[in-house]
């Protein structure tokens, strides 16, 4: 029989374009798709880096190669650097707060209740919302003369509590955190429910044999188990955090003065409202730049770039 | 021969006479029609997005198209993209838009890029310019303009007034309260130290029911009071020989200073008021001073308060109790206004021109800024002295009189090549300055970024323009 079908096959053998053609038929098939992709994604990056060594602003005319001019612009630039700075801060304080609160929302969902589904249906609520509804919805939240918020704390201190949260600099960071950990633990809560869900039960029930704390429970099994989705949850949301715009835009539009101006509102500002095209666009490589090699380390260090 | 000289003169005559016929007829007839020949095309006009748009969308497009078979296609831009947009269309070369809304203080900008048309040569073909010389001085002879040119027509006669609450003080008590401490007249404010004394007075009195006064001061709205004060109390944005400056001198930091303490006397979280909250507090009778655009006299008078459009403005609690007066120092600021102009790339340019002519002509800019909604305001004498504007609400000769004052002596706004990074700059110091920075630090970073734009500008440039600018009679207080 085996016989048989080589003596069949060197007989049907292709010839050698037929090969050729055989070897290289999928990469015939996906080379349209793969053309496309590269006019659609990479063509506007080319562009705008070509873009960002011009000298293109929306009122000049002037288009002459400006070499390195916007790059070392971006140096002198001591607002980009600090709206990097206030990225940083919301990026560094939100994220594990939103991990934390997730986390613990998840842990009190995991047992099945009556109920639920309609429980964790609700809780997900706040991330379909968009962000510049949720701003501005944490805008009127927090309006020291209509906003709940004042009045409960007012209730409690027993007298009149007037915070200014958009305006004043003591509070203006605690109230973006507060409106985005509102909006995203949701996010992370649902990730971490599949992954607790999916935590091998026998080992559970050994360490309860065994008498184990339930804090050792969490360090030696639930942890490494979950870790990996916590690391994809994590990378996620801090790319989301360091592109963050409407929720502050819609609270306080980077203000006081420039104080909560992140580097998303920054280029907004200088390329929509300063019209610095090709500055904007050095800007943008910076961001790209940064957030590859931040996001690098990150997987080498999870481990997950393998 | 006689008879030949009879007949030249004749036939002279009878050219003059056919040829001149749009100077003495009514501009928007004249632009009418003019424009009945373009029937069956359509022109597009870019106009801030909301309420002002049911001005083109609901009644000056339909009327139009009914008049001349021209469509007319409305583009909704919000305000802060309207410049790009605008921009944005020109470099392309796409010809989108036909006709524009301009914000004055832009044109220098547009202009220079070669984004506006100059109208001149239209005006003088469709006979408009006598009627252009009832658009008050203010607006004529300031934002019409650059390098000589036509560039659009001042469509919006936006200027600040004061309002104050007249019951409030023509109440025997509080008059007599007050000589009795100040010494003078309880009445409108003539400069800022009365009105800081009226303003606190009325708080001791009155509050938490009534606070002395209340003003916006979320972006973008207080640079316009900033630069008002500023000019008034003396002082100049830059030093016209250097082009460094000059805003982080003691004026500014004395009127930082002033209007840093005015929120005392306001209500609690005033720092956080927008143009709507604003509003509300006046019309619901919880501030008794304000100053902002002329729309919020119409309603406080509860005009237009049935229109579905304005269903989100308070019902007035102070109709009939409202006075009208000049802001403190006498010279307002006419803050922002709209301009109509022409694209330089439109393909129907002279359609385009025609529907403009029409829309800012007495005649029909009359209708427009009596609609309730539009938020368009009074811009020429003759809409001043409309009687059918002055018989709209029974305190609207008072009202009018006093946009009429206030656009003689308004304020220009400070207008520069880049304009919106030096109004960016003074939005941001004076968010600073509710958040309790020290006045003085917000005012030398001010006057770096200032210095920081000139220079990217370029000196010469900028200084040229700003001598022109500052030549204006409405630029600096004589």
């Amino acid at each position: 029989m085996t016989a048989s079908v080589n003596l069949n096959a060197a007989e049907h053998r292709p010839s050698r374009f037929g090969r050729m053609l055989e070897d290289r038929l999928p990469y015939l098939i996906v080379a349209p798709a793969i053309l496309i992709l590269l006019l659609v994604g990479l063509f506007p990056l080319i562009y705008s880096l070509v873009v960002s060594f011009q000298r293109i602003t929306m009122t000049e005319s002037d288009t002459s190669f400006a070499g390195l001019l916007n790059y070392a612009e971006l140096f002198r630039d001591t607002r980009l650097w600090a709206s990097l700075g206030h990225t940083a801060i919301i990026t560094a304080i939100s994220l594990p707060l939103e991990l934390l609160v997730g986390f613990l929302m998840a842990q009190l969902f995991i047992d099945r209740m009556p109920g639920r589904q309609i429980f964790v249906a609700l809780l997900v609520l706040p991330t379909v919302i968009s962000p510049i509804v949720a701003g501005a919805t944490w805008r009127l939240m927090f309006d020291v003369r209509f906003g709940p918020i004042g009045q409960i704390l007012s209730f409690f201190a027993g007298e009149p509590v007037r915070i200014l949260w958009t305006v004043n600099p003591a509070y203006v960071y605690p109230a973006i955190i507060i409106c985005e950990v509102w909006q995203w633990s949701p996010f992370m809560f649902l990730l971490l429910l599949a992954a607790l869900s999916n935590v091998d039960q026998s080992q559970l029930e050994a360490a309860e044999i065994d008498g184990a704390s339930y804090l050792r429970v969490l360090r030696a099994i639930v942890l490494p188990a979950i870790a990996p989705v916590i690391a994809v949850a994590c990378l996620i949301r801090g790319l989301d955090l360091v592109r963050i715009f409407d929720i502050i835009w819609a609270l306080t539009e980077g203000g006081p003065g420039s104080t909560t101006e992140t580097i998303s509102l920054y280029t907004y500002v200088q390329g929509f409202s300063q019209f610095e095209t090709s500055y904007t666009a050095a800007i943008s490589f910076l961001v790209i730049a940064l957030l590859t090699l931040i996001t690098t380390l990150v997987l080498k260090r999870m481990e997950l770039a393998r | 021969m006689k008879f030949r000289t009879f007949l030249a003169a004749a036939a002279v005559l009878a050219l003059a006479a056919s040829s001149a016929p749009a100077a003495d007829k009514d501009a928007a007839d004249t632009a009418v029609e003019a424009a009945k020949k373009y029937a069956g095309t359509t022109i597009s006009i870019v106009w801030e997005a909301g309420l002002q748009s049911l001005d083109p969308l609901n009644y000056s497009g339909p009327q139009w198209e009914k008049l001349t078979g021209i469509k007319v296609k409305v583009v909704e831009v919000p305000t802060d993209q309207m410049f790009t947009k605008i921009v944005q269309d020109f470099k392309s070369g796409a010809g989108a838009y036909d006709a524009l809304n301009v914000i004055p203080s832009w044109m220098p900008d547009l202009a220079r890029a070669g984004a506006l048309e100059p109208l001149d040569k239209y005006v003088d073909k469709f006979g408009y310019r006598d009627e252009l010389q009832d658009i008050a001085a203010a607006y004529r002879d300031n934002q019409m303009q650059y390098d000589g040119k036509i560039y659009g027509f001042p469509d919006d006669g936006d200027v600040m007034l004061l309002y104050y609450r007249k019951d409030i003080f023509e109440d025997p008590k509080m008059k007599d309260d007050f000589k009795a401490k100040f010494g003078y007249e309880l009445a409108p404010p003539k400069d800022w130290k009365q009105f800081d004394e009226i303003g606190q007075f009325i708080t001791d009195k009155m509050a938490p029911k009534v606070y002395g006064a209340g003003f916006f001061r979320t972006a973008p709205y207080p640079q316009y009071m900033f630069q008002e004060r500023f000019r008034m109390e003396g002082g100049k944005f830059f030093n016209a020989d250097t082009m460094k400056a000059s805003v982080n001198s003691d004026v500014g930091l004395k009127v930082f200073k002033q209007m840093l303490a005015e929120n005392k006397f306001m209500p609690p979280g005033v720092e956080q008021w927008n143009f709507v909250d604003n509003l509300a507090a006046f019309l619901q009778g919880t501030t008794a001073m304000t100053i902002s655009w002329p729309p919020y006299g119409r309603w406080a008078a509860g005009y237009g308060s049935g229109e579905e459009a304005l269903k989100w403005v308070p019902k007035s609690q102070v109709a009939g109790k409202v006075g009208y007066a000049l802001t403190p120092l006498g010279r307002p600021e006419l803050g922002v206004g709209f301009d109509l102009s022409v694209s330089a790339t439109s393909k129907n340019k002279e359609a385009a021109y025609l529907f403009i002519q029409w829309l800012n002509s007495k005649k029909t800019s009359l209708e427009r800024v009596q609609l309730p909604y539009t938020l368009r305001d009074p811009f020429r004498f003759s809409h001043y002295a409309s009687e059918k504007y002055r018989a709209l609400w029974p305190d609207a000769p008072a009202y009018l009189d006093t946009i009429k004052t206030s656009g003689e002596k308004g304020l220009l706004d400070l207008s520069l090549l880049q304009q919106d990074k030096y109004d960016e700059a003074m939005t941001k110091a004076i968010s600073s300055l509710w958040a309790g920075e020290d006045p003085k630090a917000i005012l030398d970073r001010m006057a770096q970024q200032f210095d920081a734009i000139t220079e990217k500008v370029g000196i010469e440039n900028q200084k040229a323009v700003y001598k022109v600018w500052a030549a204006k009679p409405g630029a600096y207080p004589q």
